[in-house]
């Protein structure tokens, strides 16, 4: 789907409007100036529903963006593929995966307002590199060890503490392993 | 044309009864998927594009279509005709025609699953069933991706899931969709009601047909906006909850339409099926708005005629597949005359 304006094409859509014209039901998606033009044109009846502005602030990251661009001169370019962050403006999609690393925080910004959220929490590859392998397992102990605690089960969770460690440590040497990569 | 089942096939989706029939019609999971170290198809070269065919529908044939048959063919090698009959299928979509370099489908059509190859993302891959059974759908499409990932690297992040060439794919790359009828609910403008609840939640919803975001038959389809965040599961969850409920509100408005207003929507329907039973020709959106209304007095069992499917006779009377019936060759107006012939013979009338 698409994040843009359907009225101009051009701005990211901040409101998110159902009509209601006799049988005739349709979506649309605005950005805030065509919406405010299309408040004027359309006569109240048809206009059921002001869904809430689920992007808000989407535009306001996009603008801001725009500005460190003209201040600093120098206009963020993914340099695998070329993508930079107005040509995700003007065409909606990236380039390559590393454009979600180069892009940083205003793309970050489009992220979160849109899924409410930064954080995967589904399905993993089973290919995974050995480090991130490692995060997960901490992460499951972690909270084992949590509730090992809250069950008063105090020798499995020393068990598990020492799972953690020995999960820790080798972290640390795949880290340094990287590192010297 | 030389006429091969790929064309022919009625999927197993459209044409059985589901659960939840004949309101919820069918269930629709898609992953969106690419191929670490090579940029996502809107931005790569021929080359590019090329390597990412020849990895994932080598996979595909090694790994998935080895028990069953599948069809694979590359874009270039299909007719735009062909191309749009596989779009009235729901299972490109119209953009796709417009393009065809280095893309690709592979597909088990019979069975409505498969994978798209160098749309928006390098595989988009997906399993449609008859009814609700998102679950059933994501189970089929998750088999076939972990099946791929044994043969390629996808690109993960460890915070942000697997990429995609949308932000708005990111994560999951996981969007379930299910399309409902719900002629009773518009009828009595409860559906007003209904979409501004909706609005409200994570859920997006829009036509099935129609022009733009218009909707065209009361065909709907209700879908999940966030990919990010939640896990596959939570987001079946939320699509089906809501699916449901939409559903159960349809079951009550046509009630109500049978108990307080039967003459009216009984002479609705009959004069409605008095149209299709006599019309020479028939632009698709109209068809398909007529057979909206005419499924709705049978499924009320005011109309002496016998059931049919609407997903399934709405794709059979497309542009597509009347010229694949009938002849690619075909103007406009042929093939209005044949939808209308070709209606009258898939309802017996």
């Amino acid at each position: 789907m698409s994040i843009f304006c359907d009225e101009c094409g051009k701005n990211i859509a901040t409101v998110f409007l159902i009509k209601v014209a006799g049988s005739e039901i349709s979506r649309a998606q605005l950005c805030e100036e065509c919406s405010k033009k299309m408040d004027e044109a359309t006569e109240a009846a048809s206009l059921i529903a002001l869904m809430p502005q689920i992007i808000s602030g989407m535009q306001s990251a996009v603008d801001g963006n725009l500005q460190d661009e003209v201040f600093s001169g120098e206009p963020i370019v993914c340099e695998e593929c070329g993508t930079s962050f107005n040509d995700f403006k003007k065409l909606g999609y990236l380039g390559c995966s590393a454009c979600y690393r180069v892009l940083g925080d205003p793309l970050e910004n489009v992220i979160f307002d849109f899924h409410g959220s930064n954080k995967h929490t589904g399905k993993t590859p089973t290919k995974l590199s050995r480090e991130a392998r490692l995060r997960l397992k901490l992460a499951e102990l972690e909270r084992s060890l949590r509730k090992r605690i809250a069950e008063e089960e105090y020798e499995a969770a020393a068990a598990v503490r020492d799972e953690i460690k020995q999960i820790e440590s080798m972290l640390d040497s795949e880290r340094s392993k990287s590192e010297k990569e | 044309m030389r006429r091969n089942k790929f064309f022919t096939v009625r999927p197993e989706w459209a044409s059985q009864r589901g659960p939840g029939y004949p309101v919820i019609l069918a269930s629709r999971a898609r992953l969106a998927r690419n191929i670490e170290g090579i940029p996502f198809p809107p931005a790569a070269d021929e080359d590019e594009l090329e390597r990412v065919r020849g990895m994932v529908l080598e996979s595909v044939a090694r790994r998935v279509a080895d028990d069953e048959e599948w069809d694979i063919k590359f874009a270039e090698e299909l007719s735009r005709d062909q191309l749009l009959l596989l779009a009235e299928q729901h299972l490109i979509s119209r953009s796709f025609v417009e393009k065809t370099q280095g893309r690709a489908v592979a597909a088990r059509w019979i069975s409505g699953r498969g994978v798209i190859v160098n749309a928006q993302n390098h595989a988009k891959i997906f399993a449609i069933f008859a009814g609700a059974q998102l679950m059933k759908a994501w189970e089929v499409a998750d088999k076939i991706d972990s099946n791929i990932e044994r043969d390629v690297v996808y690109s993960y992040d460890q915070r942000l899931g697997y990429l995609t060439s949308s932000p708005t794919d990111v994560g999951t790359g996981l969007r379930v969709s299910i399309m409902l009828h719900l002629p009773a609910l518009v009828i009595t403008g409860e559906i007003g009601k209904t979409m501004l609840a909706l609005g409200q939640s994570e859920i997006l919803v829009r036509g099935m047909h129609g022009r733009g975001a218009g909707v065209s038959g009361n065909l709907f389809v209700i879908s999940n906006k966030r990919t990010l965040g939640l896990s596959e599961r939570d987001i079946i969850a939320q699509v089906e909850t809501v699916s449901r409920k939409v559903a159960e509100n349809e079951r009550t408005a046509r009630k109500i339409l049978l108990q307080e207003y039967k003459l009216d929507i009984s002479d609705r329907v009959f004069r409605t099926l008095g149209v299709l039973e006599r019309a020479r020709k028939l632009e698709f959106l109209e068809a398909v708005e007529l057979l909206s209304l005419v499924k709705l007095g049978v499924d009320m069992e005011i109309l002496p005629i016998s059931d049919f499917n609407l997903v399934d006779v709405v794709m059979r009377i497309g542009n597509g597949h009347i010229k694949a019936l009938k002849g690619f060759e075909l103007d406009e107006e042929e093939v209005e005359k044949e939808r209308a012939v070709h209606v009258r013979r898939i309802l017996d009338l």
